[in-house]
């Protein structure tokens, strides 16, 4: 098993992320293009602990090279499973996700963390991420220990990606809430 | 909004976002955690999806996955 880790801050409240990360694949991003499809397939809130718990399903189309489809099979559309958790009161988002393609070869675990950071948890949000990667092919280490490296050098790729089409979502959101806010703002005036 | 894997749904999908989003950082956020503003359309949306999920076998996928992940309930489903 291999560990990927990253940890990074957005100059945005808490409320401000939390909201702006259910779009965080829509077409603002332009960074996340191989997501193409985002489906909420349940969604409750716990009624002791007002924690709103989301299952989600995440359709990719990565761009995977030649060989490793005809190795593998398949095609190259591939789904996340993602459970996200939010506590309002502790403000806090968790998410986890696993991948349901290829798993029989490769069991990718992310989990994401959401809070307000602790030099100014008002206006700024601390962002940490962390991703098991275990390759499941039987047989030589040597080759399993090649697919987790090549498989965790591919996120950190995609972390530093994610985290600019993440801002630009979060651009985006700011001044569109804004525009809304002002136009409330005029309306109420007139 | 991204879009949905079912085109059919993308329609009331899009619906039941703009609603989500709205319900969240107006009503949820702010502590209002017992409304239900969205819920018809979202019973429209699965009823679409539901279908399509079948279809592509998806379905089974995700009780697979759901069943592995219950753990994840255990720890963060509770009061931190």
């Amino acid at each position: 098993m291999k560990v990927f880790s990253s940890i990074c801050t957005f100059d945005y409240s808490w409320d401000e992320v939390s909201t702006a990360n259910w779009r965080k694949y829509c077409p603002w991003n332009d960074k996340a293009t191989h997501v193409v499809g985002v489906d909420t397939i349940s969604r409750v809130i716990d009624s002791k602990t007002g924690i709103l718990r989301t299952e989600r399903l995440i359709t990719c189309n990565q761009s995977v090279p030649q060989w490793v489809l005809s190795l593998f099979g398949g095609s190259a559309t591939s789904h996340v499973y993602e459970v996200s958790y939010v506590d309002p009161a502790a403000k806090k988002v968790t998410m986890c996700s696993t991948n349901l393609t290829w798993s029989n070869v490769l069991n990718v675990r992310e989990t994401v963390v959401y809070q307000p950071s602790t030099i100014s948890p008002s206006t700024s949000t601390q962002f940490e991420q962390e991703a098991k990667i275990t390759a499941l092919c039987g047989g030589w280490q040597k080759i399993k220990n090649k697919v987790e490296e090549a498989s965790v050098e591919r996120f950190r790729e995609n972390a530093k990606r994610g985290r600019e089409g993440f801002e630009t979502v979060l651009e985006m959101s700011r001044r569109v809430f804004g525009e809304q806010r002002d136009l409330e703002n005029i309306r109420l005036q007139s | 909004m991204a879009a949905s894997i079912a085109p059919e749904c993308n329609e009331v999908k899009e619906k039941y976002d703009t609603c989500f989003l709205k319900w969240y950082s107006e009503k949820y956020l702010r502590g209002n955690t017992k409304s239900t503003d969205c819920d018809e359309l979202f019973a429209k949306y699965k009823t679409c999806l539901q279908k399509s999920l079948k279809e592509k076998g998806l379905d089974t996928m995700l009780d697979e996955a759901r069943k592995s992940g219950s753990e994840t309930d255990a720890e963060f489903l509770k009061k931190s």
